[in-house]
């Protein structure tokens, strides 16, 4: 892991100066209101691998790099924080769960989404303990289980969905259940027995069995769901048109043509960014109103 | 008491080594004592600061959590705690709710999520916060109860390995033990040897004081002058001084009793002349009595006769002097005989003095003993009692020997022996040498010979007279030539 890191630097050529002016300004900056004349606010939701401070220093860079001028990147806890910021114009974008964007898609301009093993696509899975019994998603029933955000699809949505089909809730059908409000803390949980199931992102799963497979491999997963589109980057409709919101979307388009953005690439495990139809979360959005009907 | 007797008794060169050894043992333990308890104080005093510090600052942060029950988030604050308290090493916490229920645990697998806290946990604490130490198991569990505005919000219990802090106890308490106990070897072992040579003239001294006692007066060797403690040299110098005067003593003492011999050798040599005279009168008148009447054959027959036993008379003298001053038997054994011609020597004594000798040897074989020594300690013990008897009197000799011993007594009727000539006869015993006035060197040189026999003399004094008994050892030949 850290040699990668490294070696991604050198290839790169980020200075070490330039990535930490980065870091900085993304943990000192956020919480104030934005300067619109001198930054650009770009929000990233806790499904993305946040831990990675390094990832997220490249990222600045090359938004920096392709939209000429600074440019901030915005975390928060929960996915309804960065909507909440988002909608109030404190962020220009946000790369958010499909559920949120589905939650506020008439609001929403979809403006690009990652090409993940060459499809737009991921599945959302149900993991238990490695020293767990359950086989099937039914066998996870009277466990503590861990939830990571009620506004994302894979960490809340897809389990609540199979429930639903079930005619049970949550409360019934787990002994008791938390949120992580991230990915990687849905599987700290299961893997350390806080939680005995755990509803998680299976490319953020997939993604850590690579960079950490001590932890993820203390975890097995009982059920995978069907493809479901990949977390898109969104801005706000009335901003579709603006210039940098435009650029943003090319930025990302473009990234498989340069240096930077193919480092970043290889790193996010991504085969690039592509546009897609709002189509793609027809799925997601059935099961939304599935569960928000009859939970 | 008899131990503390054998320990007064030990020497110098031991006790006093073992006392500084003792010393510093008892220094050092009490040293090491002091040094340790304030070592645990200050641990104990470290630990109560560091878990105080801990709880503190993992309440704080756990504070949010609690107020929110937010698991997750508890069990990061938990997560993240482990190694951010230097010197606490938590092997587990639990933040529980006011009902003891587990909210969560830095080890969930242990403490189940909903669980009640377990019981031995509670009792080991109550309602109370604070600190509880097991030495034995090297554990420590800590409670706090996290308040929020006043309300109990939660509970928080933490268990640490003190291990590390009892480990470094036990390095220190071995560490002091081990540098303490080689200081005090080698303190005690350079106090024996330095004592040890400062002591090494009383050896000296002692080693020339045992040779006095063997009759051997010698002085120290001038060498050890200026090598020595000044107290020591003194010391030898006093000595040196003391033994001159007794080695003058002795020489004088030597060549009096040399005039003594020679003064009796005189007095027995007039009396055999005298021994020699009286029969010669008469044996000169049997000569003439044969020059004029040897035809008759009954008168040369009873001067002859006469003759004969006047030679024989002579002879007997003569021997009995050749054999006393000139030796002439075996030095290594004692013949009934060898005794038994002494009353001839003291005739003439006995003769003056018109006294009765009573003789009874009842010795009958021949005994491994030095022949003439004891031949002159029984003539100097009879012609001292010759001397003191009363004109008249009696003397009494006694010779006999069992297996091991001889025994002589000589009994008279005089006046007594004074006790301090009577002292003269035991010189192991006797500080007293021959009197000034040149009387008892017969004695003290009987004495002397008494003493290099090995055997002791007694003096009894049974109403009238003296009767003083020598009892000597029968060795056997390597002793006697030992004892020479």
């Amino acid at each position: 892991m850290t040699s990668s890191r490294g070696k991604s630097r050198r290839r790169s050529g980020i200075s070490r100066r330039k990535i930490l002016c980065g870091f900085t300004a993304l943990v000192a900056v956020p919480a104030l209101g934005k300067n619109r004349q001198e930054s650009y606010s770009f929000g990233l939701s806790p499904v993305f691998l946040d831990n990675d401070m390094t990832t997220l220093s490249l990222l600045q860079a090359y938004l920096e790099q392709q939209l000429r001028r600074p440019v901030e990147l915005v975390k928060r806890r929960t996915q309804e924080d960065i909507w909440v910021m988002l909608k109030s114009g404190q962020l220009d974008a946000a790369w958010m769960c499909d559920l949120s964007y589905v939650q506020h898609q008439d609001r929403l301009a979809l403006l690009t989404v990652p090409l993940y093993r060459r499809r737009p696509l991921y599945e959302a899975y149900v993991i238990v303990n490695r020293a767990s019994k359950a086989k099937t998603f039914d066998d996870i029933r009277g466990t503590v289980h861990a939830f990571c955000d009620p506004d994302t699809t894979s960490g809340y949505l897809i389990t609540c969905w199979m429930l639903v089909l079930q005619n049970t809730t949550p409360g019934r059908f787990f002994r008791d259940f938390f949120f992580t409000y991230s990915h990687r803390n849905t599987i700290r949980a299961v893997a350390a027995g806080l939680a005995e199931s755990g509803s998680v992102d299976g490319y953020i799963w997939d993604l850590m069995k690579e960079r950490e497979p001590d932890l993820v491999d203390q975890t097995r997963i009982v059920y995978r769901s069907e493809p479901l589109g990949f977390p898109p980057i969104v801005a706000l409709d009335t901003s579709r048109n603006l210039s940098n919101t435009q650029k943003l979307a090319a930025s990302l388009l473009a990234m498989t043509s340069d240096r930077l953005g193919r480092e970043i690439l290889s790193i996010l495990a991504f085969d690039g960014f592509t546009m897609v139809k709002p189509d793609l979360y027809g799925s997601t959005a059935e099961k939304w109103r599935i569960v928000r009907t009859q939970m | 008491m008899p131990r503390i007797s054998r320990i007064a008794a030990w020497p110098l060169l031991v006790k006093v080594p073992v006392l500084a050894a003792g010393l510093m043992i008892t220094g050092a333990a009490a040293i090491s004592q002091v040094v340790f308890w304030r070592f645990a104080q200050d641990q104990d005093s470290n630990l109560q600061v560091l878990t105080g510090a801990y709880l503190d600052g993992l309440s704080a942060a756990l504070l949010p959590g609690l107020i929110h029950r937010d698991i997750w988030e508890l069990f990061e604050t938990l997560d993240r705690s482990r190694s951010r308290y230097a010197g606490i090493e938590p092997r587990y916490a639990i933040v529980a709710l006011p009902d003891d229920r587990v909210l969560v645990a830095s080890d969930p697998r242990r403490f189940r999520l909903d669980s009640t806290v377990p019981g031995d946990l509670l009792k080991r604490f109550g309602a109370e916060d604070g600190l509880r130490v097991d030495k034995g198991t090297a554990r420590a569990w800590l409670a706090r109860t996290v308040r929020y505005e006043g309300f109990p919000v939660g509970r928080l219990f933490a268990e640490i390995d003190i291990a590390e802090l009892l480990q470094a106890r036990r390095q220190i308490l071995i560490a002091l033990i081990a540098v303490n106990g080689c200081l005090t070897l080698a303190f005690a072992l350079g106090g024996y040897f330095a004592l040890k040579h400062m002591l090494r003239p009383l050896g000296v001294l002692i080693c020339y004081v045992e040779r006095v006692r063997n009759g051997r007066v010698e002085p120290i060797p001038e060498g050890y002058h200026g090598r020595i403690a000044y107290e020591f040299d003194q010391l030898f110098d006093r000595f040196n001084a003391m033994a001159r005067a007794v080695s003058e003593r002795q020489t004088l003492a030597s060549q009096l009793a040399e005039r003594e011999k020679h003064a009796m050798l005189g007095r027995l040599a007039s009396g055999m002349a005298h021994e020699v005279n009286n029969p010669l009168g008469g044996m000169l008148n049997a000569i003439d009595t044969i020059q004029a009447h040897g035809n008759d054959p009954a008168v040369l027959q009873t001067s002859l006769d006469f003759l004969k036993r006047g030679l024989a008379g002579i002879r007997n003298v003569a021997r009995a002097a050749l054999v006393t001053y000139k030796g002439g038997s075996d030095t290594s054994l004692l013949t009934p005989g060898d005794l038994d011609d002494l009353p001839f020597l003291i005739q003439h004594e006995t003769g003056i003095r018109r006294l009765h000798l009573d003789w009874r040897n009842h010795i009958s074989e021949p005994l491994e003993v030095d022949g003439p020594a004891i031949r002159q300690i029984t003539l100097n013990i009879l012609l001292n009692a010759c001397a003191a008897s009363p004109v008249g009197g009696l003397v009494a000799v006694t010779a006999s020997c069992s297996n091991e011993t001889l025994q002589i007594t000589v009994a008279d009727e005089g006046p007594g022996l004074p006790e301090n000539m009577a002292a003269l006869l035991n010189p192991a015993v006797s500080t007293t040498g021959g009197s000034q006035e040149n009387k008892g060197l017969g004695l003290w040189m009987t004495g002397h010979l008494i003493h290099r026999l090995g055997g002791h003399a007694e003096v009894e004094y049974p109403g009238v007279g003296t009767r003083i008994v020598v009892t000597l050892p029968i060795a056997s030949k390597e002793m006697l030539n030992a004892a020479e």
